[in-house]
């Protein structure tokens, strides 16, 4: 062995440089590691990006969607600052929630209830999401909320953007609503290829149109998003706002609608407690100036997410306030159709002078068609037959123009067709003709169809809008005007000149004088509620005044109208000898409708209503001979009617300059620009 | 054993320092002042908390350091099985009263004092085998018989690291210990057989001794992408900051992946990858060639010491200091798994601080009695 000769000092020197080398050659690697991994970087950019992509995120800024005007400015939605405070569960801490929430509750004297929900719906929210605590804060509510921040770690004092309905529930159908995207929309969004709108979508702050005008103008108004690079750290969470590349977003354009605002909260407040619609409309340009369905439902309520319960309460409500009954609703006419009746016998050749003979019922098919009055309206001609609204007059009138006459005229009156004002759900209704049996039934249609026509029963069906373009089509001298709902805005065009329809002027004229003896003179079936409007004009300047008695010089400013009751069900043999008498004394949702078209002034006619009160009831008409009846859904209709076009006629939206969108946007210019 | 030079032996104080290895000092101060400055940047810029703690930490302990390696390095001989033994026990007791942190027993919690064992041992390790080769019959060195004692007294700690688990100290132990027996003079023809045992060991410890995260950590690092979010992301994120730092970096306050907290773990274990973004590629090798100075000088030590023990004493400091920065340069570039060793002097937190300084205690105590002769009898 040679152990003993080893020098083991020599031994320790040379493996000690061996070491020294060995971790040399490690340097070395790291060394070359590091070069690599920067030379690596140099050809591909492959670090810098993902170094940039962590830093920066693009954050979208939400655009304010256009504001939506009524006929003369008043605002019917803004998208506007709302102040609120929000936490971070995560930054609050999960035991602090509770203490926090309180304390926030107690500087805006917040009910406990209300507190108690928040910190539930804090606990169950995920560690990093952003629960809002409370908004719509008033600023000195901000304000004390902004001054305690220091010691509430994790809550925000913030402001953003919130859709705002100032009308509440008097706009609710003809505009909509906005609400967040749903997941679904968003997933269509990126199927089709366009992150870029799918980025938007999911910013918080956008709100897309749900429903109504909102949705139907969605493109037109939501804006252009802005966008500001925002220094992130690993969390995600924002450390630098501000110095990032920044682009402003554009603010959507303005709407001005056709509605007069002023009209149409009267119109909603005067159906308050009923169920139905009310429409006016220019006769001459189609504007339309009042679209109420009542109930209405208050917007607001689902701009930041309307709880399900909520929801369902206002869906199961009997009285459908989510319904737009003004062109969703789909009711027979009734009477009121009585006016495309008799223009449609008077082109087919029935004389100006036609008398029938009413005994209360007629003979046809074997078996007997009543009139609403049992007695008979005696000898009438087409002016009392439309005044008394006399059934058999118009069976008889009917038979002589025939099922597809009547059809044909319908149509060119605006029923059956559905119109395109930008709101969803518009119904085209039912015109029953050859060829709509021929699509629905096997059997031959019935020669007995043409009589339920003649009174507006049977299959035809039509929306409050539809009734009041046939009004208007017909208090305009036969021009084929269509509803508008959008004053100005984007690719809207002015109405064009409407075409002369194909319909007897005569004729017209006619019956618009018996429309005029429904309402205008004693006897009329709504004569009672339309035939003193206190309105007076002078006939010098058309100026209209309010007054109980006729000013000097001044003529009274008159309607034409119709009324109308549509059966909902007949009563029944059993139900009669249970000693139900009365459609009143049936079940609310089984009585008949109320329906009354009109239109004004009768010196120049240039509006038409159309109101229709779902189950108002028609006792009297079903039968006469109680103190006091007053005719065919007159008595719960005719009175609204009579009080929307009182306040129509005297402030003549028409002939008065609506808004533009420019001399607004200017007038709000200056608030816009203010930071928030 | 003459005393013919100027280096003589020492006498009083005033002279004693004036002989100690300054330049290790320098460069012990240098990366205690570059942790300083990296502190600074990963509190964003205030003295507050970190940069202060670690600097006013450095200077106590520097200032013990010296004063400590003012007195006969004999000391050292005779504390060193003591040491050992103790600390030893300690790992055991951690085994039983251990206090879990982290998933963890490595703490003992003695009253005011929370203690780390398994660090201690890094030092212990270094000063037991020393001790044993130098009383070894040099005609014993290096043989397999006499190879069994200094290999159980590495396997013991060692076994009880790994339990804790702390698969990086337990790495260092072996690593430095195997390291002292090599330079003891420990035959080659026992080394390369034991080499393929171990790498065989290896493998087979993957598979049976490994915990499940230790297993994780080694698969993420043979692919990383493969879980970017998850145990990976350390490195990931490490890697872009290095990458994209470019030769002289983004500039001092201004990585956006350290400041921006994309880098875990920054002022502990990452904080080589913050001076590589902040300060490039040109800062990361400033800072690997001081550490390297370090590394020869104190090889230096080792080799200029006359007795065994304050050779392989020295050169067992050595060794550590190297592997604490291989192992943690390597592992935040990619290189090797990440095991949790931090930065020497550099990364905050006091345990590792402590353990090399009391390692360069040692070493400026052997470099200054270097031409004592380390015998126990010549104890005071």
């Amino acid at each position: 062995m040679t152990t003993a000769k080893r020098d083991l000092h020599s031994v320790f020197n040379r493996r000690a440089i061996l070491i020294s080398g060995g971790a040399m050659t490690m340097m070395g690697a790291i060394v070359t590691r590091l070069a690599y991994l920067q030379a690596e970087n140099l050809v591909t950019d492959t670090y810098t990006d993902e170094a940039r992509d962590n830093r920066f995120d693009q954050r979208i800024i939400a655009p304010p969607r256009g504001v939506l005007y009524d006929r003369f400015g008043e605002t019917l939605a803004v998208t506007s600052p709302d102040y609120r405070v929000t936490l971070i569960p995560e930054q609050v801490g999960r035991k602090n929630l509770e203490k926090i929430i309180g304390e926030i509750g107690a500087i805006l004297a917040m009910p406990q209830d209300a507190i108690a929900r928040k910190v539930r719906e804090a606990n169950a929210a995920k560690q990093s999401d952003v629960v809002i605590v409370r908004q719509g804060l008033r600023w000195d509510e901000f304000s004390a909320i902004n001054v305690r921040l220091p010691e509430l770690p994790g809550v925000r004092a913030e402001s953003a953007l919130v859709r705002r309905y100032p009308q509440d529930i008097a706009f609710a159908h003809p505009i909509g609503y906005v609400q967040k995207p749903n997941q679904r929309e968003i997933d269509a969004v990126i199927a089709a290829g366009d992150e870029r709108r799918a980025v938007y979508l999911r910013n918080p702050d956008v709100r897309v149109g749900k429903s109504g005008l909102e949705a139907h103008l969605e493109d037109a108004i939501h804006g252009e998003a802005g966008w500001r690079m925002v220094e992130v750290n690993a969390a995600g969470r924002v450390v630098n706002e501000f110095g990032g590349e920044t682009r402003d977003p554009k603010p959507g354009r303005g709407v001005v609608l056709t509605i007069d605002a002023e009209c149409q909260r009267a119109a909603m407040e005067r159906m308050a407690g009923l169920s139905g619609a009310c429409v006016v409309m220019d006769v001459v340009t189609g504007d339309v100036i009042t679209m109420a369905s009542s109930p209405g439902f208050n917007p607001n309520e689902f701009v930041n997410g309307i709880s399900t319960v909520r929801f369902k309460e206002l869906n199961d409500d009997p009285y459908k306030p989510l319904f737009h009954k003004a062109v969703t609703g789909a009711y027979s006419p009734g009477s009121t159709f009585k006016i495309c009746t008799g223009i449609a016998a008077l082109d087919a050749g029935v004389p100006t002078n036609f008398r029938v003979h009413c005994s209360g019922y007629f003979p046809f098919g074997g078996r007997n068609f009543h009139c609403w009055k049992r007695e008979g309206h005696g000898t009438v001609d087409l002016h009392d037959a439309m005044k008394g609204s006399c059934d058999v007059y118009f069976y008889q009138a009917a038979l002589r123009a025939g099922q597809q006459r009547l059809a044909d005229t319908a149509r060119l009156l605006g029923l059956g067709v559905r119109y395109d004002i930008g709101v969803p759900s518009v119904t085209p209704g039912v015109v029953p003709d050859e060829a709509w049996w021929k699509s629905k039934r096997r059997d031959p249609m019935p020669a007995g169809i043409v009589l339920n026509t003649a009174i507006g029963q049977g299959d035809l069906l039509a929306s409050p809008l539809q009734l009041a373009v046939m009004m208007a089509r017909v208090a305009n001298g036969g021009l084929a005007v269509t509803p508008r709902l959008v004053h100005e805005g984007p690719g809207v065009a002015p109405p064009p000149t409407p075409r002369q329809l194909p319909i007897n002027l005569e004729a017209s004229k006619v019956v618009l004088n018996g429309c005029f003896g429904v309402a205008s003179e004693p006897g009329g079936t709504s004569y009672r509620s339309t035939g003193n409007l206190g309105l007076w004009y002078d006939p010098a300047t058309n100026a209209v005044v309010e007054a109980p008695t006729p000013p000097p010089g001044h003529l009274q400013v008159q309607m034409g109208g119709k009324t109308g009751t549509a059966q909902v069900r007949v009563i029944t043999a059993a139900e009669r000898a249970r000693g139900v008498k009365s459609n009143n004394q049936l079940e609310w949702r089984l009585r008949d409708h109320a329906l009354y078209v009109c239109y004004g002034p009768v010196h120049k006619p240039r509006y038409a209503c159309a109101v229709v009160v779902e189950h108002g009831g028609s006792d009297e008409v079903r039968f006469p001979g109680t103190p006091g009846y007053i005719g065919g859904g007159s008595a719960a209709a005719a009175p609204i009617a009579a009080d929307v076009m009182r306040l129509v006629l005297k402030k003549d939206p028409s002939n008065r300059q609506a808004a533009s969108v420019r001399t607004l946007e200017a007038r709000n210019e200056p608030a816009a620009r203010r930071p928030a | 054993m003459t005393m013919m030079s100027s280096a003589g032996r020492p006498r009083g104080v005033g002279d004693k320092l004036s002989r100690l290895n300054w330049t290790i000092i320098t460069l012990l101060c240098a990366l205690a002042v570059t942790g300083v400055i990296m502190h600074f940047s990963v509190a964003e810029g205030s003295w507050a908390g970190r940069p202060l703690a670690h600097g006013s930490r450095f200077a106590f302990v520097l200032a013990a350091v010296i004063a400590i390696a003012l007195f006969d390095a004999r000391v050292w001989l005779a504390i060193a099985y003591p040491v050992y033994f103790g600390t030893l026990a300690l790992l055991v007791g951690v085994e039983f009263f251990g206090e879990t942190r982290m998933g963890a027993t490595r703490w003992l919690d003695l009253g005011p004092l929370s203690l780390q064992p398994s660090e201690i041992m890094k030092i212990g390790i270094v000063l037991a085998l020393a001790r044993y080769f130098q009383n070894l019959d040099p005609r014993h060195a290096g043989t397999l018989l006499w190879s069994i004692p200094p290999l159980l007294m590495i396997v013991a700690p060692v076994t009880l690291v790994m339990k804790q688990p702390d698969l990086g100290t337990a790495l260092m132990i072996l690593m430095a210990g195997v390291g002292i027996m090599f330079l003891a003079g420990l035959r080659w023809r026992y080394i390369i057989p034991a080499a393929g045992a171990a790498v065989g060991g290896a493998i087979a410890a993957y598979f049976f001794v490994l915990h499940q995260y230790q297993r994780d950590r080694i698969n993420t690092f043979i692919n990383p992408e493969a879980d970017p979010l998850g145990t990976g992301y350390h490195v990931a994120q490490s890697k872009i900051a290095i990458g994209s730092a470019g030769l002289f970096g983004k500039g001092y306050l201004q990585g956006s992946q350290s400041q921006l907290d994309f880098l875990p773990e920054k002022h502990t274990d990452f904080i080589f990858t913050m001076i590589g973004e902040e300060f490039g590629l040109v800062g990361a090798i400033a800072v690997l060639a001081m550490y390297f100075a370090l590394f020869l000088l104190t090889m230096a030590v080792s080799m200029r010491a006359r007795t065994m023990f304050g050779r392989l004493a020295a050169a067992g400091i050595a060794v550590t200091l190297g592997l604490y920065v291989i192992i943690n340069t390597s592992m935040v570039i990619g290189l090797m798994p990440v095991v949790g060793i931090p930065l020497p002097l550099i990364s905050f937190g006091g345990t590792a601080m402590l353990t090399l300084m009391a390692g360069y205690a040692i070493v400026l105590s052997i470099d200054l009695h270097r031409d004592q002769a380390a015998t126990r009898g010549l104890l005071w």
